[in-house]
């Protein structure tokens, strides 16, 4: 019985953490770069961890930052800034970021990588300069 | 002839207006092309340090802090002094500026409290209490300021490469809170950034 629960209970944090998928904004459908698992937890400070992994051999990098949102879906702070994430090849990674305020309940990730997009036609990338 | 006179120069300001302003859009154009871009962009334009270091360095160390047993856990907001960070590169950095992005931050997270410009305080009491000018009844005592619990400071240094074309920078940003009465290093953290030009 016990085992059963046990079960039950591993299977809905799965879904869980599989259902965080739709927490990601991918900026361009990312080609190499695949987000493999998303934990969060809100003790105090809402905390985000993102497991990324490069599939390529090559490097790639990556752009994201954290929107976050309070329980009735407002934002609670400005735009953070892009930040960037050298992966290398075959690596796996993580991002890990904390809510800037306690009335931060919920989050969205931002995700760009601008040589790794499988639709090239778009230029737009959150990069000043050459 | 003054009709004609008005009517030329009615046209002339709308061909004026008309050059300033581009179709059906809010805008006012020059000759040159200039626009407004995303200030949270990631900036590459040279080495030199910029504000996307700037940015990411007032971001990880404001998130850091929050999360320090210092700050987590304390009943009642703390109050810090902010004190100066020293820039022991050997560009021009505005250290100022990190620290505005750093306290208004934490003052937006509502986690802390930061003691305010402590020479205009004193210059506004003595006004207020030694001038005459104002109302007893309704002027602000002295003796009523808030001591600081902590202060926070840091410094900033950098090494630099160069071999050929390639230029390599590399920048260490260091904060540390202490306790006012203890003189204890309540948390110390530190930001890395390297930029590389080929």
């Amino acid at each position: 019985m016990y085992k059963l629960i046990l079960l039950l209970l591993l299977s809905c944090s799965a879904f869980a953490a599989g259902n965080n998928q739709n927490k990601v904004e991918y900026l361009g459908e990312l080609k190499y770069l695949k987000v493999d698992k998303i934990l969060s937890a809100n003790k105090s400070l809402l905390k985000v961890q993102v497991e990324l992994s490069n599939t390529s051999i090559d490097n790639q990098q990556l752009y994201y930052r954290f929107k976050w949102y309070d329980s009735d879906g407002f934002t609670v702070w400005n735009d953070e800034p892009w930040k960037t994430l050298l992966i290398y090849g075959k690596q796996r990674s993580t991002l890990s970021a904390v809510a800037p305020t306690k009335k931060a309940t919920d989050y969205k990730i931002e995700l760009q990588s601008p040589e790794n997009r499988n639709n090239d036609k778009s230029n737009a990338s959150p990069l000043t300069g050459n | 002839m003054k009709l004609t006179k008005i009517s030329t120069l009615l046209l002339s300001i709308l061909f004026v207006a008309g050059c300033a302003t581009t179709g059906n859009s809010p805008v006012v154009r020059g000759g040159e092309n200039i626009s407004y871009g995303d200030a949270n962009a990631v900036e590459t334009v040279t080495l030199d340090f910029g504000s996307t270091d700037l940015q990411s360095i007032a971001e990880s160390m404001t998130r850091s802090l929050l999360q320090s047993d210092v700050i987590a856990k304390s009943k009642d907001r703390p109050l810090i002094r902010v004190d100066s960070i020293k820039n022991k590169t050997s560009e021009y950095i505005d250290t100022a500026s990190i620290t505005d992005s750093i306290r208004t931050q934490l003052t937006k997270s509502g986690s802390v409290r930061f003691a305010g410009n402590e020479q205009s305080a004193i210059d506004e009491l003595n006004k207020q209490n030694q001038s005459g000018l104002y109302k007893k009844k309704k002027s602000n005592k002295i003796g009523a300021m808030e001591a600081p619990d902590y202060v926070l400071e840091g410094a900033i240094s950098s090494i630099v490469k160069k071999s050929g074309s390639v230029k390599d920078v590399y920048y260490k940003f260091t904060l540390n809170l202490s306790g006012v009465g203890s003189n204890v290093l309540e948390w110390s953290d530190e930001k890395e950034i390297r930029k590389t030009k080929k």
